[in-house]
C-alpha cells in the first residue's frame, strides 16, 4: 500500500460562516497568512520523514477553503525542501488554465524535483468555473483537449502548432521538458461513474474523494477498470487512489473528538457559501449529467449530516487510534482493491499539533502494519 | 458554410486531357487530391471564399482517361506544373492531401518557381514500409481515415471506378510507401510550408513529420485536434481557419490578430 499526505491549506481563523461566495477577503490578514504558509509547508515537508510516498496539494479559488490558488508554487517549494517524496499536484484545474502554462510549470516541477512529479489533470468542483469565468458546459471537452495538448507539449520533439476547439497555438516548444519519460504519471478524478470512465479512457491513475458509501465507490472503480482495460491499460491497485479525511490520535475517543471539531468548522464555515455556488452552477449548467449533479449534492449533504461513527461505518473517513485506522484501511482495501490512500489530516481547523501527532502515529504505528496491505 | 459552386472543366495538355474542378474566387490555389480522388470538402468550400480553387484529377482517376506518358509521382508533378502554367497561368499556393501531398512535394522540388506557399496534409511518400497504412477491410478503413466517420463524404462512385483509382495509385506510386529520392530532395523545397496532421492520424506515422521538418527549411508543423487522416472532412472549420490564416498571412500567421480588429 502506498500513502499520500494531502493538504488543503485552509484558513482557520473565521469566527462565523461567510455570507456568500466568493468569500469577502476583507478579513484576510497577510501576516497570519505568512504564518499559515510557513506552518503548512513545514508539515508537508515532515511528511517525507514520516514515510509517506507522495505529498499532495491542489487548487482552489476565492475562498478560505484552501490557500493554494496555484499549487505548483507550493510544489516548487517542496521540490527544494524534500528529496525523495513524490510531489502530487492533485491537481491543476486544467480546463480553467492555459494548458501550455500547465505543461511548462509541471515540466519545471518534474525537472527541479528530479522526476518526482505526479501530474493531476483535474476538472475541479463546479464553483471554480465562476471564479475563472469559464463555461461549465465546456468543462469536459476543455479537459479532454487540454490534456491531449499538454501531453503533446511534453512529448513532441520538434516545435508544433495546435488547432483545436478551445485552444489554438501556432507554435509550441516548451523548455524545459519533463524528466520522466515519456511523461510524468497522470492522475484524473474518478469520483463518479462519468469521471471514472473519463480517467479510464485516458489510461490515467484514478483518484476518488468524498466517498459516501463503499458500494457506489466500488461501482466507479469497476467502471474505471473496465474502461482502462478497453483502452490498453491493465490497472493495478496502485492506479487506484482513495482520498480520505483522516484523524489518527492516541485513542479512538480523542480522534473522534478532534475530527468532529474539525469537520464542524469544515462544513459549517469553510463549505458554507461554497455549497450555494456549487448548486448554482449545477442548476444553471451541464457541468454534471443531471443524475450525477443530484448525486454530487446529495453526497455532500450526506457527509455533512453523518456522525463520525456513521462515517467510519460507511467507509467515508479514517478515524481512531492507529490500530483502528489500520483496521479501517484493511476493510476499505478488501472492499475496493485500492493500492493507495491519500490522507488529509488537516481538516477544517484541527490544530497543527494534532496533525503532527497523527503523522507521528502514522509513521510509528500505522505504516509498519499498513504498508503490507 | 457557404455553398460554392465547383464547375467541372477539362484542358488538353501535351500528354492528354486533364479534368479539373474550379470554384471560388481570389488568389489561385491548386489542390492536389488524395488517393481517394478529388472531393470538395467543407474546408475547401470555406477556403473558396478567398481563393479560386483548382482541383485537377490525376489522369485515370474517377473514370478519366489515363496518360500513357504519366506513370510516376514525378511525372504527375510535372503534369501538374503544366496544368498550373496552362490553366492558372501563374505561380500559386498549393495544397496536397496525402497522396496529393507526395505530388505537391515533387512539384515544389522540381518547379519551385510555381509554388508560392505549400500546405501538406498528412502527405504520403515518406512512410517506412510496415508502419501506418490503411487496412483492406472497408469498415476498418473508414475508421482509420476519419475520426468522425459520419463526416466522410458519401460514396457515389461505382466499384469499377474505385478499383481503377486503386490501380492508378499503384501505377503512380510503384507500390512503395517511402520515396528515398523525395526524402533526399526535401531541402530543395523553397516554399514556406505548413504541415498539417490530425492528432488521431494512424495512417501516416509521426516519423513523416520528422522527415519533413528536418528536410524543409521553412516549415511549420500543426496538429488538428480531433482529426484522423482526412482533416478536411473531420475538422473542416479548424483546417480552414489554420490553412486560411497561413495562406493569407504567410509567416505572419504565427502572430495572433486582435479580435477587435
Amino acid at each position: 500500500m502506498r500513502f499520500s499526505f494531502f493538504h488543503l491549506m485552509p484558513w482557520t481563523d473565521l469566527k462565523e460562516a461567510p455570507a456568500q461566495w466568493p468569500v469577502s477577503n476583507s478579513g484576510f490578514d497577510p501576516e497570519r497568512g505568512k504564518q499559515l504558509y510557513d506552518g503548512y509547508i513545514d508539515t508537508m515537508v515532515f511528511a517525507e520523514q514520516c514515510g509517506f510516498d507522495w505529498v499532495g496539494c491542489n487548487e482552489h479559488h476565492f475562498s478560505p477553503y484552501g490557500l493554494m490558488a496555484n499549487c505548483n508554487l507550493i510544489g516548487a517549494v517542496l521540490a527544494q525542501r524534500t528529496r525523495t517524496i513524490r510531489l502530487a499536484m492533485l491537481g491543476n484545474l486544467i480546463p480553467l488554465l492555459n494548458p501550455i502554462r500547465v505543461a511548462e510549470e509541471y515540466a519545471m516541477l518534474d525537472v527541479m524535483s528530479g522526476g518526482r512529479l505526479i501530474a493531476g489533470m483535474i476538472r475541479g468542483v463546479p464553483h471554480e468555473y465562476i471564479a475563472y469565468n469559464v463555461a461549465p458546459d465546456e468543462s469536459r471537452e476543455r479537459l479532454r483537449e487540454a490534456a491531449a495538448l499538454i501531453v503533446k507539449a511534453w512529448t513532441e520533439p520538434e516545435p508544433f502548432g495546435w488547432e483545436g476547439e478551445f485552444y489554438q497555438y501556432p507554435s509550441v516548444s516548451i523548455w524545459p521538458k519533463p524528466l520522466q519519460r515519456p511523461h510524468p504519471p497522470i492522475l484524473m478524478s474518478a469520483s463518479n461513474e462519468e469521471s471514472a470512465e473519463f480517467a479510464g479512457r485516458h489510461r490515467a491513475m484514478m483518484g476518488m474523494t468524498l466517498i459516501a458509501d463503499l458500494d457506489a465507490a466500488r461501482r466507479c472503480i469497476e467502471v474505471y477498470r473496465e474502461t482502462a482495460r478497453g483502452h490498453g491499460l491493465e490497472p493495478t491497485p496502485a492506479h487506484i487512489l482513495l482520498s480520505y479525511n483522516t484523524c489518527i490520535a492516541d485513542s479512538d475517543e480523542e480522534a473522534r473528538e478532534y475530527l468532529s471539531e474539525g469537520l464542524r468548522y469544515f462544513h459549517r464555515v469553510l463549505m458554507h457559501s461554497i455549497r450555494d455556488a456549487q448548486r448554482l452552477v449545477i442548476q444553471r449548467s451541464r457541468f454534471f449529467e443531471k443524475e450525477h449533479g443530484e448525486r454530487f449534492v446529495n453526497r455532500l449533504v450526506t457527509l455533512k449530516e453523518r456522525s463520525i461513527e456513521e462515517m467510519i461505518e460507511a467507509g467515508s473517513v479514517l478515524c481512531g487510534s492507529p490500530q483502528s485506522v489500520v483496521k479501517q484501511m484493511r476493510r476499505i482495501r478488501d472492499t475496493l482493491g485500492n493500492g493507495h490512500f491519500n490522507l488529509n489530516l488537516k481538516i477544517g481547523n484541527i490544530p497543527d499539533a494534532v496533525v503532527r501527532r497523527g503523522m507521528e502515529l502514522f509513521r510509528d504505528r500505522v505504516l509498519p502494519e499498513a504498508r503490507e496491505l | 458554410m457557404t455553398e460554392i459552386s465547383f464547375k467541372e472543366q477539362t484542358v488538353d495538355l501535351e500528354t492528354g486531357r486533364v479534368t479539373y474542378l474550379n470554384g471560388g474566387s481570389g488568389r489561385p490555389l491548386l489542390h492536389l487530391h488524395s488517393a481517394g480522388g478529388p472531393r470538395v470538402s467543407p474546408a475547401i468550400e470555406q477556403l473558396g471564399k478567398r481563393h479560386s480553387i483548382y482541383m485537377p484529377t490525376a489522369p485515370g482517376y474517377n473514370g478519366t482517361p489515363g496518360h500513357a506518358r504519366i506513370a510516376s509521382m514525378v511525372d504527375l508533378a510535372d503534369l501538374m506544373a503544366k496544368f498550373a502554367r496552362g490553366v492558372i497561368g501563374s505561380a500559386c499556393d498549393v495544397i496536397g492531401e496525402s497522396f496529393g501531398g507526395w505530388v505537391a512535394l515533387w512539384l515544389a522540388v522540381r518547379h519551385p518557381d510555381l509554388v508560392e506557399q505549400l500546405v501538406l496534409e498528412a502527405p504520403a511518400g515518406l512512410r517506412t514500409e510496415g508502419t501506418g497504412g490503411l487496412p483492406a477491410d472497408p469498415a476498418e478503413r473508414l475508421r482509420k481515415l476519419y475520426a468522425a466517420p459520419e463526416r466522410a463524404p458519401k460514396e457515389t462512385r461505382s466499384a469499377a471506378v474505385l478499383a481503377e483509382n486503386q490501380r492508378m495509385r499503384e501505377r503512380y506510386t510503384g507500390g512503395i510507401t517511402l520515396d528515398p529520392a523525395l526524402q533526399e530532395a526535401l531541402p530543395r523545397v523553397k516554399a514556406r510550408t505548413l504541415i498539417v496532421f490530425g492528432t488521431a492520424d494512424e495512417v501516416v506515422p509521426v516519423e513523416t513529420t520528422r522527415r519533413l521538418t528536418a528536410g524543409i527549411a521553412q516549415s511549420h508543423l500543426s496538429y488538428i485536434y480531433g482529426a484522423a487522416h482526412a482533416p478536411e472532412f473531420d475538422q473542416p472549420r479548424r483546417v480552414a481557419r489554420l490553412v486560411g490564416a497561413f495562406l493569407e498571412r504567410g509567416e505572419g500567421f504565427l502572430v495572433r490578430r486582435s479580435e477587435a480588429g
